[in-house]
């Protein structure tokens, strides 16, 4: 069981590759002990995974799940270990996190950052990602977990460490929400 | 053949040591309340969670045996957890299933084991070479006496009859947490 701990968690993604948004997210994890990160895969979470992954003091420790509800149990397990983590999804996966955002993380008060990229706002072609991507801000709002939605690299850092400081302070989830408008859309038609 | 519940939950207790436990939903908390100690964990409502509160305890703690008191119908529900459990690299989780053949606290309705679901094969086939599936308490004690001192993670199956558990943790899910963080953390 032991040998896969050297296996490269971030697939084909480069660091290199990473974009600027990327790198600042990072950089607010790292500023307030956020070592891990707990993530089911999408292509715009690859490149910050792979950026993540090569960080020179091994400080980020990268957890997949396979199902995104784990990773509610996970953070709070993480939490009262002691240690700080933040979940890294797709809108279609948020879906899969509800009942556990509500009956263990908002109900048992367990703070972590979600960010979750957003598909069905815009340049989507894929008519199965409108419908769950639009409602991720109603569903959060129906928690009454807060969140923000990041456009541009304008005032990331500034908006990162906010919402970071105010999710300790609450412990409660607090939603990141990637646009497309930041982070791009897929080319296909 | 099949042990009780109870009496099982309670050998987990006495050989956990000063080790944390796991509740997860209905009757597999329940039952924990009846042995009640800090580094208890109770959790509500939030059915299949507890393999993935175990493992991520597990990978904050690495110096601990996390122990999670599962059911069937839990683990049915988040599977998964058990290939993350494997993927994610923990060696220190002693993961408990107990198997009574259906969903107790609804009304007894079956699932799993009845129709041929064999959660020990899971496990295997999830990556876990620790396994064992247990119908006798003495057994029972045996196999959770290795796994509490083994440098590997566990899944242990045990075979439980029906029956529902008078015992009920506070109601405070803040309070539940703060003693467990506490407890753990100083």
């Amino acid at each position: 069981m032991a040998t896969h701990f050297s296996i490269k968690r971030s697939g084909r993604h480069q660091a290199v590759d990473a974009p600027a948004w990327a790198a600042t997210i990072l950089a607010a994890f790292r500023n307030e002990d956020i070592r891990n990160l707990v993530f089911l895969p999408d292509t715009v979470m690859g490149r910050l995974l792979a950026l993540a992954e090569a960080q020179e003091d091994d400080f980020f420790r990268l957890i997949g799940v396979h199902r995104e509800e784990e990773a509610v149990g996970i953070l709070s397990g993480l939490f009262m270990g002691g240690q700080r983590g933040a979940m890294l999804v797709q809108s279609s996966g948020l879906g899969n996190t509800l009942n556990a955002l509500g009956s263990l993380a908002m109900a048992y008060r367990i703070p972590f950052p979600m960010l979750v990229s957003l598909r069905g706002e815009l340049g989507e072609f894929n008519p199965a990602q409108l419908h769950m991507g639009r409602a991720v801000p109603g569903c959060l709002d129906a928690l009454t977990i807060q969140h923000v939605t990041l456009r541009s690299e304008d005032h990331l850092g500034t908006i990162l460490e906010g919402a970071l400081k105010t999710c300790y302070t609450q412990e409660e989830p607090f939603g990141v929400l990637l646009s497309a408008q930041l982070t791009g859309w897929k080319p296909e038609k | 053949m099949t042990m009780d519940r109870l009496e099982a939950t309670q050998v987990v207790v006495e050989l956990a040591g000063d080790h944390p436990i796991i509740g997860g939903v209905g009757n597999s908390t329940f039952d924990l309340v009846a042995f009640d100690r800090p580094r208890n964990f109770y959790m509500w409502n939030s059915m299949g969670m507890a393999s993935s509160i175990g493992l991520g305890l597990a990978l904050a703690r690495p110096d601990l045996r996390v122990i999670v008191l599962d059911g069937d119908g839990s683990i049915l529900m988040n599977l998964s957890s058990l290939a993350t459990e494997v993927t994610a690299g923990a060696l220190n989780l002693v993961h408990v299933i107990w198997d009574n053949g259906g969903w107790e606290i609804t009304g007894g309705q079956p699932a799993g084991s009845p129709f041929g679901v064999d959660l020990e094969a899971v496990a295997r086939g999830c990556g876990f070479r620790r396994t064992a599936t247990v119908h006798h308490v003495g057994a029972f004690r045996q196999v959770i006496d290795d796994a509490m001192n083994d440098s590997e993670s566990w899944v242990i199956v045990g075979k439980v009859a029906a029956g529902d558990s008078p015992h009920r943790p506070s109601k405070n899910c803040v309070a539940l947490r703060d003693r467990f963080l506490s407890a753990l953390n100083g």
